[in-house]
């Protein structure tokens, strides 16, 4: 979507370079209650942001703006250095491109229950991006076996654990080479061999350089695997910082409450 | 033997001179089936979808359609299709009336069928799907679609049984169908009894198999066989590429 800016702006170029997503001042609010207050938020290539809070602060509710699953009402997002929504309107010409830049892990997979694993991968690659048949198979087959699914990749998903659903489901979310990925709450509905499966494949990703987006309750996880932790509450973000400073030290009571919560709590 | 006897009294009917009458009466009855069941699914589906849309204006009308129809008598909607519309200049062949007729009946049912199937697939699927870059109508056609047809087969298939046998009531209308048939042949050998039996034998020896192999289609899809070409050669693909890198 780079093509589409003609005459880039210096600074644009850099934070096209530097900045995989650019929230500022996002404003969302359900029926009168406000659910995020001006949210301002840079995540840069490669990096990995944990999103932390209660239910209900707004955390999932900022993941899905990302991929205008939900439209906020005020503040602009920007993808990659494309600006696709700003003051109240979308503003990147394709949604569907954009939803292709934009990977997202569902809490409770959603993987197309009437197609095997491989094909739910390959889905999306013919219809939404026009890839090739074959070639779209050999990406999904490729996909899967790299987050160690194989053996399963002709199964449905009803027959498949979990774990190997959500590992299908982040395959799928692969599928189209995303600029990002986001995973809202992606074991919070696994036992817990399930998630140490889900995680190890997470933390492959991030090693591999993907820039990831997550909202979790697993802190431990989030410390070891993040680069940014941020603390919403009440649709604010209340502190944010380096994985380490948020929840070993954190200089807020309402993150401190929480995180012992969670510590305590698993 | 008196029971031997009593069978042979029984059949007496030159079946050989009307071998002719019955397979056009069955071909007819096939035809109404066909003809009826095609149009009842699309205004169905139709009828499901304006039930669905969020706007009023397109969902009551739908709405009131169902309920008419769900509440008439069929044989009151035949008579009216092909007795009442005459008199306001309205004339239908009687093909036309008969699968109007049953059109109109069995599209009012099947668009229940179709209705809680379609909000029956998790609205995470659409949510995924539109995530994936996917447009609203490859979502519905790859992703919802699908997945109502599973859940709306049971009810779809015994409603195409149920529409094989009610073409039946076509007879009040002398559709020329297999009841038709069976009226002329009872007329002219006297023999009611005979008659009736061996057509009743006939919607079985048509119903049974029909019906047995829906079920046999259900079971096949529930157990997860591919039944599009498409399907199954990305499955043969992924499958070559798998035993490849195995």
């Amino acid at each position: 979507m780079t093509q589409l800016t003609l005459n880039p702006a210096p600074e644009r170029a850099l934070s096209n370079e530097t900045l995989a997503v650019k929230i500022s001042k996002l404003r969302k609010s359900f029926d009168g209650r406000l659910v995020l207050g001006g949210i301002d938020l840079d995540v840069p290539r490669g990096k990995i942001v944990s999103i932390i809070g209660q239910s209900g602060g707004g955390k999932t509710t900022l993941m899905r703006c990302v991929n205008l699953l939900e439209r906020p009402e005020d503040g602009v997002i920007e993808i990659g250095g494309e600006t696709i929504f700003a003051n109240g309107a979308v503003t990147c010409r394709d949604l569907a491109k954009l939803r292709q830049r934009v990977g997202m892990v569902f809490q409770r997979f959603n993987l197309f229950p009437h197609l095997t694993a491989v094909e739910n991968v390959v889905l999306a690659q013919m219809h939404a991006a026009a890839i090739d048949e074959r070639e779209a198979v050999e990406k999904a087959v490729r996909l899967l076996t790299r987050v160690g699914l194989a053996r399963r990749a002709l199964a449905y998903p009803e027959r498949m654990s979990g774990g190997e659903q959500q590992r299908a489901a982040i395959a799928r979310a692969l599928a189209l080479g995303p600029t990002v990925l986001l995973f809202d709450e992606p074991t919070s509905a696994l036992d817990p061999e399930s998630t140490g499966e889900v995680l190890r494949v997470m933390r492959q990703l991030a090693s591999d350089g993907m820039t990831m987006i997550l909202v979790t309750h697993e802190l431990p996880f989030a410390r070891e695997v993040s680069d940014w932790v941020v603390f919403i509450d009440g649709g604010r973000i209340i502190e944010q910082g380096p994985a380490a400073d948020v929840l070993d030290r954190p200089k807020e009571a309402r993150t401190l409450a929480y995180v012992a919560k969670y510590a305590v709590a698993g | 033997m008196p029971i031997s006897l009593a069978l042979t009294s029984m059949f007496q009917v030159p079946w050989n001179d009307y071998v002719g009458n019955l397979a056009e009466g069955l071909v007819r009855t096939l035809a109404y089936t066909v003809a009826s069941f095609i149009g009842a699914t699309l205004l169905g589906l139709v009828l499901a979808l304006m039930r669905l849309n969020p706007l009023r204006i397109v969902r009551v009308p739908a709405g009131i359609y169902t309920e008419i129809f769900k509440n008439v008598p069929l044989l009151a909607i035949i008579f009216l299709t092909y007795f009442g519309l005459p008199s306001v200049g309205i004339k239908f062949n009687v093909f036309v009336a008969g699968v109007l007729s049953l059109v109109l009946f069995y599209a009012a049912y099947l668009s229940e069928t179709f209705r809680a199937a379609i909000s029956g697939v998790h609205s995470g699927q659409n949510e995924a799907a539109h995530a994936l870059g996917l447009s609203r109508g490859t979502t519905f056609s790859h992703v919802v679609l699908p997945q109502a047809l599973r859940l709306a087969l049971p009810g779809t298939n015994t409603m195409f049984v149920d529409l094989i046998k009610s073409t039946s009531l076509l007879v009040t209308i002398s559709a020329a169908e297999l009841m038709t048939e069976a009226q002329l042949i009872a007329s002219e050998t006297f023999r009611a009894l005979e008659v009736y039996l061996v057509i009743a034998a006939v919607y079985f020896v048509v119903c049974y198999p029909v019906s047995q192999c829906l079920l046999w289609l259900e079971r096949s899809i529930h157990a997860g066989v591919p039944l599009s070409l498409g399907r199954r050669r990305r499955i043969a693909m992924a499958r070559t590429l798998l035993e490849a890198g195995a």
